[in-house]
């Protein structure tokens, strides 16, 4: 496993997001309620850039004619047809079956890492 | 004391500067809805991702289509497509339900000579719809007479909302100015002014999106059923953006009757099937998406539809099809002439030189 700096602290917390290229693999960086995740740009469904999607929050199940609001800034909404991902899971609210790829993130002072397996960040 | 009588206005008109000016007012769930759609047009309902992809818009707001170099660029290029099949907007599609019929004459000539003019010009992959207004058929008929033999224009764009079904007598001008030019006639839904479905208005966005197909049905059913493809045996037709399985469920239905009130439509020499399978093309998107791989091909191989589907993006739309995940699903055989083999055939279109 190796660690790459992708971002510095200061700049996440600026715009919330930021999406970087490991060796042509594009991967969306964000800071939600306080803490750093890192998903793989490909929404699962048809290989649309999912991490450019607005961040919200979205309508929580309910019964029916109630509508309760929450996870704000937490949802990202696929760029494309609109399927929503949960950005703390990567679960997708439709089908909790179906999820974002995700990396694990290490903060180190101002610094931001991405975890990737040795192999992939080897690949030129 | 004053002499002047009493004067009370019982109409005044006030109202607020901005729509956020109620956000202090509504529960937080309906924000959104307020602030891009307010009360509303009442002929489109909302919906929360909007029509166009993200990705399609610029940061000012506007879309890539809306240019042809940053179509050839976002799209054409970005997917290695080798024609692409022009339909205009939404809007304009739907000039013919426009109830100023000399206007929508007018705005309709605009665009095909617009689309001639700035778009064809820039590229030899960009073919043109004659978008016309069906609400006249005559000038429409002398509209698809006048720009028919253009090379650039392929096809004639009307849209699924109308004021009766595409069978009736009322529009065989058209039908017959087509077939004389060569012409598919192209249906796709546009902005509905009637109840999208015969029982009334769904209240969102996504049960209207769901069942787009009825119109289709209906319009495809009266075409059959009017003898449109007896009178016309060149014609071909296109159902544009509404999804394909729902073929299959029609076919069977229409045979099913026409063996038991064929008397009704004597007119009819063959099966509805075979009508439709001979005069009917479909397009892709949005393509259905069962439980398991394969079992959508398998539904059209039921109904030998494999010459009856041509590949849709329905770029730039959010229900956009990736052409690099949706021609998986079809096997081999079926996988080339879905991709552009059977649009070629339909539209006269060669296989580009590679240089």
């Amino acid at each position: 496993m190796e660690r790459i700096a992708v971002a510095k602290v200061g700049e996440i917390a600026e715009k919330g997001r930021k999406i970087i290229t490991i060796n042509g693999m594009e991967i969306g960086i964000f800071l939600v309620n306080g803490k750093y995740y890192a998903w793989r740009n490909i929404c699962p469904h048809a290989f649309a850039p999912v991490c450019v999607g607005r961040i919200s929050g979205t309508r929580l199940p309910s019964r029916v004619y109630e509508y309760i609001y929450g996870k704000d800034q937490q949802i990202i909404r696929c760029p494309w047809h609109g399927w929503e991902f949960d950005l703390e899971t990567g679960e997708h609210l439709a089908d909790s079956g179906v999820r974002l790829r995700g990396y694990p993130v290490e903060v180190d002072g101002e610094d931001i890492y991405v975890v990737i397996k040795q192999a992939v960040a080897n690949q030129s | 004391m004053s002499d002047k009588p009493l004067l009370i206005d019982t109409d005044v008109h006030n109202s607020f500067a901005h729509r956020r000016d109620l956000l202090p007012y509504l529960p937080r769930v309906w924000h959104q809805q307020w602030l891009e759609d307010g009360v509303g047009s009442g002929l489109k309902p909302w919906s929360p991702i909007g029509v166009t992809k993200k990705d399609s818009l610029s940061p000012n707001g506007g879309s890539f289509a809306n240019d042809p170099h940053t179509l050839l660029e976002d799209l054409v290029e970005r997917y290695e497509i080798d024609y692409a099949i022009l339909t205009g907007s939404v809007s304009m599609i739907g000039i013919s339900i426009h109830f100023d019929a000399d206007y929508a004459n007018a705005v309709a000539s605009a665009w095909n000579d617009y689309l001639i003019d700035k778009w064809l010009s820039v590229s030899p992959k960009f073919k043109g719809s004659i978008i016309i207004n069906n609400n006249d058929p005559m000038a429409a008929a002398r509209e698809i007479d006048r720009l028919g033999s253009h090379p650039g224009m392929v096809q004639v764009m009307m849209p699924s909302a109308s004021r009766t079904l595409y069978g009736q007598r009322f529009f065989h001008p058209i039908y017959e100015a087509a077939e004389r030019n060569g012409l598919p006639v192209a249906v796709h839904p546009g902005l509905d002014f009637g109840p999208p479905t015969p029982s009334g208005f769904p209240s969102r966005y996504i049960e209207f999106h769901n069942i787009l197909p009825i119109n289709f049905m209906a319009h495809i059913n009266s075409l059959v059923c009017e003898g449109v493809f007896e009178k016309f045996p060149n014609l071909k037709f296109i159902a544009v953006e509404g999804g394909i399985s729902w073929v299959a469920h029609l076919m069977w239905r229409m045979d099913k009757n026409y063996k038991a009130l064929r008397d009704q439509v004597p007119w009819l020499k063959k099966l509805p099937s075979e009508y439709i399978r001979e005069h009917v093309k479909i397009t892709t998107q949005p393509i259905e998406e069962p439980e398991k791989p394969g079992q959508l091909a398998e539904l059209l191989q039921m109904i030998r539809a494999e010459e009856m589907i041509m590949f849709a993006t329905d770029y730039p739309h959010w229900d956009f099809d990736n052409p690099k995940a949706v021609l998986n699903e079809f096997p081999r055989g079926m996988r080339e002439l879905v991709s552009g083999l059977n649009a070629a055939r339909l539209y006269g279109l060669e296989a580009p030189v590679i240089s």
